[in-house]
């Protein structure tokens, strides 16, 4: 027998009125919390509030691991000291693992650890030294924030907002969780609800949202300037949003969310999600870092990368007003952004140049894993309109940035 | 038996349980839609493996979103399949709707009443004995991340068993019944 919609809720009045009593509910301190962090006028300082100390967290515990301690290891003597033992200095070999023979040269003056370029140096010192911390860090936070029930609160508070650009609060789930690692982060626009709303958030992650490996390595190389990163990335994120919300057909209706009450996060449970993704980012991460490392190593040694910096140049030195030698760090950024970034690190560039090729990496292409699985989840139309949109906002980027630089005199 | 698939609102500590009862380890957070796929895992019953899938939350039988849609596909793809229900038990009512929307597809269910705690807290009280026997399912309080009530769950799913959704009403008492099957010209 099947009931209708009114028969069943009929029918669960019923049951509740028999079975649930409810009694004197007396406001708690947790409901005074929730109050607090939800009205607008508290809420908002709040979430900034929440928003720093995630930071500050963040950089404090990353920088302690990296600076303080792991860049050491590597840089006065792990690297020093595989370039030491290494056989066959001068061959491919050598340079493919242990990397480029001119920074073991006694008193080398430059940065030796990411400027060695090796499988075994390099390839192993961003992924350990640089990212790992960085990530335990921030999956460590996020855990917490997520078990304590702060993320819809979050989404109450922004709601008003990403309407503007067609996206409602609940929007800011998947952007948290692309901030640790974009692929979680598209999967989770599944509980959007229309295919408009999927396909724009998608794009929007892909896009802009920088993952934490990638935050990680741009906190190591230009902890100065990551700020100037973060505000042209949300410029991107609202205006993209706000295009493709008037372009593109479809619906994005309202969407009712629950507000579950705040719990007390178990220990167990932050530790082990923490635990999981990092591991998860170990497995994925490390082999791909690896990889691109011999893959731009040999690209280096066969005189492709030269052929491939000359052919695109035109692009690069003259729309981006960037050296040639940048055209590497694009070739890893296919297959990892943190890698690309940190391939930055062992080239020669201004500050502006610095700045406007982290910004450009960001925009321009999504890493391989994210990149397979947003072919999985959108249709022929829709990916199409993703490469589109990554074209467009790569050369605007570009471009804009090239023209600010000329204007502050320093590009 | 066949398949057991642990159903319910979004957030009401499904993959919880599903941990509880696998050893698995799938993310279990503190908001709605943390599941957006399934997962599968097998657990002990009356000393046999069986299937166990974390199905993403849903409000109803009819989607409204990606995560939903795979539920409800999952759902109809394991006719044979044992459910059990996962319900908030401070707000059971959503949770009964679907329950019941389940129960008249004619699936074996067992109820649990997850959250005992949260529920206990905010004052409200539930006769689990009496919703049981309203209901002809297996109900049985739980506290999925405290593991409070697991084995009990466990212990009970060979009870489940399809039920009349007319049986039900007519168990909700009186003769206040009538009127509800009759209206519409049901």
């Amino acid at each position: 027998m099947e009931l209708t919609i009114d028969q069943r809720w009929d029918l669960v009045d019923r049951i509740t009125k028999e079975t649930v009593e409810v009694g004197a509910y007396k406001h708690t301190l947790k409901d005074a919390i929730a109050d607090i962090t939800v009205r607008p006028k508290t809420g908002i300082p709040f979430a900034i509030a929440v928003i720093y100390g995630f930071w500050m967290f963040f950089s404090t515990f990353a920088g302690f691991f990296t600076d303080g301690f792991l860049v050491k290891v590597f840089g006065d003597h792990y690297i020093p000291w595989l370039g030491s033992v290494f056989p066959g200095k001068g061959t491919w070999l050598f340079n493919i693992f242990a990397g480029n023979p001119a920074v073991f040269q006694p008193g080398y003056a430059g940065d030796i650890c990411f400027e060695a370029g090796g499988v075994l140096t390099t390839g192993l010192f961003m992924p350990i030294a640089v990212v790992l911390p960085a990530i335990i860090a921030f999956y460590l936070v996020m855990a917490f924030l997520e078990d304590i029930g702060y993320l819809p609160r979050l989404a109450v508070l922004i709601d008003t907002v990403l309407h503007k650009i067609g996206l409602h609060g609940y929007a800011i789930v998947p952007t948290i969780l692309s901030l640790g690692c974009n692929v979680p982060g598209v999967a989770a626009t599944r509980a959007l609800e229309t295919r408009k709303q999927r396909f724009m958030m998608m794009v929007l992650l892909g896009v802009f949202v920088p993952c934490g490996a990638q935050i990680g390595m741009m906190q190591e190389l230009i902890p100065e300037k990551i700020g100037f990163v973060f505000i042209a990335l949300i410029i991107g994120y609202f205006v993209v949003g706000y295009i493709l919300n008037k372009i593109w057909p479809g619906q994005s209706p309202e969407m009712l969310i629950d507000v579950p009450p705040y719990r007390m996060p178990t220990r167990g449970n932050v530790w082990r999600k923490t635990w999981m993704r990092t591991t998860s980012f170990l497995r994925v991460a490390v082999p791909f870092m690896l990889l691109g490392c011999v893959i731009v190593q040999l690209l280096y040694l066969t005189g492709g990368m030269a052929h491939l910096g000359h052919a695109l140049s035109p692009v690069i030195s003259g729309g981006f007003g960037l050296p040639q030698e940048t055209v590497a760090p694009l070739v890893a950024g296919f297959l990892r952004k943190d890698l690309a970034v940190g391939l930055l690190g062992g080239i020669q560039l201004t500050g502006w140049q610095m700045f406007s090729s982290v910004v450009l990496l960001s925009v321009y292409f999504p890493c391989l894993a994210t990149f397979v699985l947003m072919i999985k989840e959108q249709n022929a139309k829709e990916f199409g309109a993703t490469l589109g949109v990554l074209a467009v906002t790569v050369f605007a980027y570009g471009g804009i940035l090239r023209l600010i630089g000329m204007g502050l005199g320093v590009a | 038996m066949d398949k057991i698939l642990l159903m319910g609102q979004a957030n009401v500590g499904k993959s919880a349980l599903f941990n509880r009862l696998t050893g698995a380890r799938v993310i279990e957070s503190n908001y709605p839609g943390t599941t957006v796929d399934y997962e599968k895992g097998r657990m002990l019953v009356d000393g046999e493996y069986v299937e166990l899938v974390d199905v993403p939350g849903t409000f109803s039988l009819e989607p409204k979103d990606g995560a939903e849609e795979v539920a409800v596909r999952m759902l109809e793809e394991e006719k044979r399949a044992t459910v059990i229900c996962v319900l908030d038990a401070s707000k059971i009512e959503r949770g009964l709707y679907l329950v019941l929307e389940i129960l008249e597809r004619g699936y074996p269910v067992v109820v649990a009443l997850n959250m005992w705690d949260v529920a206990r807290d905010s004052k409200v009280k539930i006769d689990a004995k009496r919703l049981e026997q309203i209901l002809g399912v297996p109900v049985v309080p739980t506290v999925a991340v405290q593991g409070e009530g697991i084995k009990q769950l466990v212990s009970r799913i060979s009870e489940a068993a399809p039920v009349k959704v007319a049986g039900v009403i007519k168990r909700t008492g009186g003769e206040k019944w009538n009127s509800l099957l009759t209206r519409d010209g049901t």
